[in-house]
């Protein structure tokens, strides 16, 4: 099957795109990368550049691309989404794959939960067939979230969180999101249709925290304060983890909504064993020294 | 909200059973432990959102805590017991103590079940022994923080806790 993967050069597209080698991949990236085992093209879904001849000829388009870090990411997303759709239906593309957030239903979602829903939404606007897998956090290496709780727990011996530490979250390995997304290419049962892909373990970010920091060695105290916004929130991990604040706030604002699985209909679907959350942190940890 | 009834009474034990259901035409949750969790989130969540954050619970593996303020431990409850069985889809905390409890003892459970065409979704307190409530022997007026505080909050939970579970549906 002729595969185009947009967002190939992300954490997530990275993990992907070696999981399709049975299908004749196009992976896309903004500036020209150079690959012998994958056919590189040069194309932006936010200005619609080279996405006709990406798409030429393409069965199954993956769409792994979100604006997150911009000011106008919304209004990105929804222009970038919408180009797809048209240019994937132009092109005769039997299904569009889409990773969008888990929570994102939920009614009083976060600016970037609800774009992420938005973003669904608009690639089948054309009449494609949209198949949507919802993760909550992604645990791997690059992974934004990730990396965010990783700098708060490498850098901080004693943290001040705000109230979302408490928020119940379902995070997935990096490797398993991967799998997922690779399982439902082509896949006619999965044609608009969505699945809440959830890791193995339920925890709170708070439960996060500790367990990787004692994968770390370390013992963080954390205080819980009510009056931390997530403004006030972004310009704290902005100063002492990796992550930009433009990166981080969104993000943050997104952590007080449940991200939990609704339905598991995709364990059915795919089966395999899921990698526990410590695993999944510990392969996405930095080497020692 | 469609079929909503409530109701409180104290049984022979002495302990408070409270219940408030309402019918939706499709389930839900999935029957699945997925679907039994969420029952569970929404319901703090819920609590959280009534209260503007001012209750909220905190969960580790041992259990779950719900506090005033991020300060004082007006419940503690047990983990989560989940089950889906014959369309009956439930999530079950018990009662472990706290401030407005009398002692450990009894729990809440949310659940989704078939009834005829349509689903119930219900809060059912059981065997809960409330410290604000009256106990045998003392004057009406003991009784007044539970009657008219905590008894009409939980009800007012239950009925945002059903709004937010049919509003997060997905379509």
């Amino acid at each position: 099957m002729k595969v185009t993967v947009f967002g190939a050069t992300g954490v997530v597209g990275e993990a992907l795109v070696p999981l399709l080698d049975e299908h004749e991949v196009t992976a896309v990236s903004r500036s020209p990368r150079a690959d012998e085992r994958t056919r590189w093209v040069v194309a932006d879904a936010a200005t619609g550049e080279g996405v006709t001849e990406a798409l030429a000829g393409a069965e199954v388009v993956y769409y792994l691309v979100h604006s997150l870090g911009s000011r106008d990411f919304e209004e990105q997303d929804r222009v970038a989404s919408e180009t797809i759709a048209s240019e994937a239906a132009s092109a005769g593309v039997r299904q569009i794959v889409y990773l969008g957030g888990l929570g994102a239903d939920d009614p009083d979602a976060s600016p970037h939960l609800r774009s992420r829903r938005e973003t669904g939404e608009r690639l089948g606007s054309a009449g494609v067939p949209v198949t949507t897998l919802r993760a909550a956090m992604i645990v791997g290496k690059g992974s934004a979230a990730f990396e965010t709780i990783l700098g708060l727990v490498k850098r901080l011996p004693v943290m001040i969180t705000p109230r979302w530490v408490s928020t119940p979250t379902q995070p997935i390995a990096l490797d398993d999101v991967a799998r997922y997304l690779a399982g439902v290419c082509g896949n006619e049962a999965t044609f608009a249709e969505g699945f809440d892909v959830g890791g193995p373990e339920v925890m709170t970010y708070r439960q996060m925290i500790e367990r990787i920091a004692r994968l770390l060695g370390r013992k963080p105290m954390i205080v819980e304060v009510a009056v931390l916004t997530p403004y006030l929130s972004s310009l704290w991990l902005n100063l002492v983890t990796p992550v930009n604040a433009s990166v981080a706030r969104p993000l943050v604002e997104g952590l007080r909504n449940p991200t939990v699985a609704r339905e598991e209909r995709i364990r059915t679907l795919l089966p395999f064993g899921l990698t526990p959350f410590d695993e999944a942190a510990r392969q996405a940890l930095p080497a020692p020294g | 909200m469609k079929g909503w009834e409530a109701s409180e009474r104290v049984l022979e034990s002495g302990g408070f059973e409270s219940r408030q259901r309402v019918l939706v035409e499709d389930a839900v949750v999935e029957a699945s432990e997925a679907g039994a969790r969420v029952l569970g989130v929404t319901y703090w969540q819920a609590v959280d959102r009534f209260t503007r954050g001012g209750v909220r619970a905190s969960w580790n593996s041992s259990g779950g805590k719900l506090r005033l303020l991020g300060g004082a431990t007006l419940l503690t409850f047990a983990p989560a017991e989940l089950a889906f069985t014959d369309g009956v889809v439930s999530c079950r905390h018990e009662i472990r103590g706290g401030l407005l409890a009398l002692r450990a003892g009894g729990s809440v459970t949310l659940a989704q079940n078939p009834a005829g065409e349509q689903h119930e979704l219900s809060v059912t307190v059981e065997e809960y022994l409330p410290r604000l409530a009256t106990r045998v022997g003392a004057p009406w007026w003991t009784g007044t923080l539970y009657a008219k505080g905590q008894s009409p909050f939980h009800v007012a939970v239950s009925r945002r806790y059903f709004d937010l579970l049919i509003r997060k549906r997905p379509a």
